[in-house]
């Protein structure tokens, strides 16, 4: 009944698929034919030329040579010896030149503000400016934005700005280069012979050196976190002559009482210790005025001054209104439990000074004296010290308010300018009789304070002070401020002579 | 000799006078009461500026010659006592 069969196969065709092979079209390009030529050129005269610069070979002096080796001397002296004194006498006498003054330059009367920096970001963040520096060559300005007031420990984002004074298409409003930094700016130094290098002490104790001559990743060298690195704000950067000639380290100084020399390490990009320094209360020097500070573990370091005549001294000025002498090349140790630090910590203190009341925000060395320097602190006071003894030489009163900063003038050497928390720059000359400024400049913040200044070391008559609202204000100064007179020097000598009991 | 420190001596003790120097022919000092690197820098820039007054002088009238050089700055005035063989140069503060 049931069998098997096999059907033919039944097919259906697809009624949307069908061969997509139905028209084909061919397409081709070429570019047209390419012409080259050779052709070939040779100098047939070549001329080559070299400078070359050479260090100046200084002169041998014959000043041990006997003096008969030169026949004639005493002739001689003895022909002129008539005649200059001759026009010795006169001249002491002379009143040909009494009130004759020459004017090689066009003279300024006033002081003028040149530009009014700013960086509207950072303004817009409220930052303020923490520290000016003048590069070297003085055609480029570097400021430091972060917060003076803030006692909190702060990881807000400040930054460095940058701005070329001497370009023709500067824009006070935009600067050149614009450095992101991820805690504020306490302190910046430029480098003193390479104009392109700079330090900065941050807020959570680290170090920078950038390189803006660098396309990319301006950091030349860091200090990094490690066990070496201060753990308190750094207040001072300042780059000090290292062991080779031409070589350079950057010092910093921090609150946590230490004060550390690093060297650049270019290859790593890394600032290694080369050595350190701790202030400890107990090894304080003890100075007929001075008396230990009761119950601090650390001296806080607040300013740092190198002296520029003798590289071993340096003076620091401590938050507990201490200032002190120390040296670098001190070999005692300092009596800090070692804290994991790479070199043993020595203690440098050498001097103490008369303290005062208050942290000590600036100290600078004169530039014509040895023995001469100045400080300011929050007391309102500018105490003139000589080095050789511990009670100031004068105390004059900046203003009624903080006093954040203080800089003798590169140029005249009775003159200096100190910042007050007012807002105002206060010029000094001591060789006026009066103790009052010789002229205050404001900076139109509105009554905020401004936190630093900075006199430009190639430009002399150029003044960049930095405010609390975040500008940078450049002033230009008047010939009266910057031209030395006469007797200056003669008037700075004696002030430093005088010694009080 | 005696004599030439006296009167060197002499000569560094009138009223104002910061230094003195005694330079030979050749440009190099012999004697001298300033420190070395001020004595060499007076000396070779000093030196230049007599030849050339002393040239300046003689393309005016040939028959004459410099005798003596007084530069006055705001800071001191520096006398030049030329001759053939030697130069002396002396800087005196000038007293006001």
């Amino acid at each position: 009944m049931f069998t098997d069969e096999t059907l033919d196969l039944i097919g259906a065709e697809s009624t949307w698929r069908k061969s997509h092979q139905q028209t084909q079209e061919s397409r081709s390009c070429q570019t047209l034919p390419v012409h080259t030529a050779e052709a070939e050129t040779q100098a047939k005269d070549v001329l080559e030329n070299s400078t070359q610069t050479q260090d100046q070979i200084s002169q041998t002096l014959s000043l041990d040579r006997d003096i008969s080796d030169f026949p004639g001397l005493v002739e001689f002296l003895r022909r002129v010896e008539d005649v200059v004194i001759r026009e010795l006498v006169k001249n002491s006498k002379s009143h040909a030149f009494d009130g004759f003054e020459v004017n090689w330059e066009d003279q300024n009367d006033s002081v003028s503000c040149m530009y009014r920096l700013q960086h509207v970001d950072a303004q817009e963040r409220g930052l303020q400016v923490t520290s000016v520096s003048w590069n070297c060559t003085g055609s480029v300005i570097a400021c430091g934005f972060g917060r003076m007031d803030d006692g909190d420990w702060s990881n807000e984002k400040a930054s460095v700005c940058t701005w070329n004074l001497d370009r023709q298409n500067l824009n006070p409003m935009r600067p050149d280069v614009i450095i992101d930094v991820p805690t504020p700016i306490m302190c910046l130094c430029f480098h003193p012979v390479r104009p392109s290098v700079f330090a900065g002490g941050l807020y959570s104790g680290e170090v920078l050196v950038w390189d803006s001559s660098r396309s990319q990743d301006l950091i030349l060298a860091q200090t990094g976190m490690s066990a070496d690195t201060h753990r308190e704000p750094v207040y001072q950067v300042n780059w000090v002559p290292g062991a080779r000639r031409g070589e350079f380290v950057v010092l910093s100084a921090g609150s946590g009482g230490r004060v550390l020399l690093w060297t650049i390490d270019g290859a790593e990009a890394k600032l290694t210790l080369s050595s350190g320094y701790a202030f400890v209360p107990q090894q304080m020097p003890q100075c007929g005025a001075a008396s230990k500070p009761r119950g601090s573990t650390t001296i806080g370091v607040t300013s740092v001054a190198l002296s520029p005549w003798d590289l071993d001294t340096f003076l620091v000025g401590s938050e507990g209104g201490l200032v002190l002498k120390c040296s670098f090349s001190s070999g005692t140790v300092a009596a800090v439990p070692p804290d994991g630090e790479s070199v043993t910590l020595r203690n440098p203190m050498q001097f103490s000074f008369s303290p005062r009341g208050g942290p000590i925000h600036s100290v600078h060395f004169s530039p014509f004296h040895r023995n001469l320097f100045v400080s300011v602190g929050t007391d309102g006071l500018a105490h003139l010290h000589s080095v050789l003894q511990p009670h100031p030489l004068l105390s004059i009163r900046v203003s009624d308010s903080y006093v954040f900063w203080v800089r003798w003038s590169p140029t005249r050497p009775l003159v200096f300018a100190a910042v007050t928390g007012q807002g105002l720059v206060q010029m000094f000359d001591l060789g006026r009789r009066s103790l009052r400024p010789t002229s205050t400049i404001d900076q139109n913040t509105g009554g905020q304070p401004a936190y630093c200044l900075e006199f430009n070391p190639k430009h002399t008559n150029l003044m960049a002070v930095g405010n609390a609202d975040g500008s940078v204000n450049i002033w230009q100064l008047s010939a009266e401020l910057t031209e030395q007179g006469a007797k200056e020097t003669a008037v700075l000598e004696q002030l430093a002579n005088e010694v009080t009991d | 000799m005696a004599e030439v420190e006296d009167t060197l001596k002499r000569i560094q003790g009138y009223n104002g006078v910061i230094g003195s120097i005694v330079v030979n022919a050749e440009g190099i000092p012999i004697r001298t009461t300033l420190d070395n690197s001020t004595t060499v820098q007076y000396v070779g820039l000093l030196h230049q500026l007599t030849m050339k007054a002393r040239s300046t002088i003689r393309d005016i009238d040939p028959q004459n010659d410099l005798t003596f050089l007084r530069i006055r700055s705001k800071k001191h005035e520096i006398m030049v006592a030329p001759d053939k063989e030697f130069l002396m140069i002396v800087i005196q503060s000038p007293t006001e």
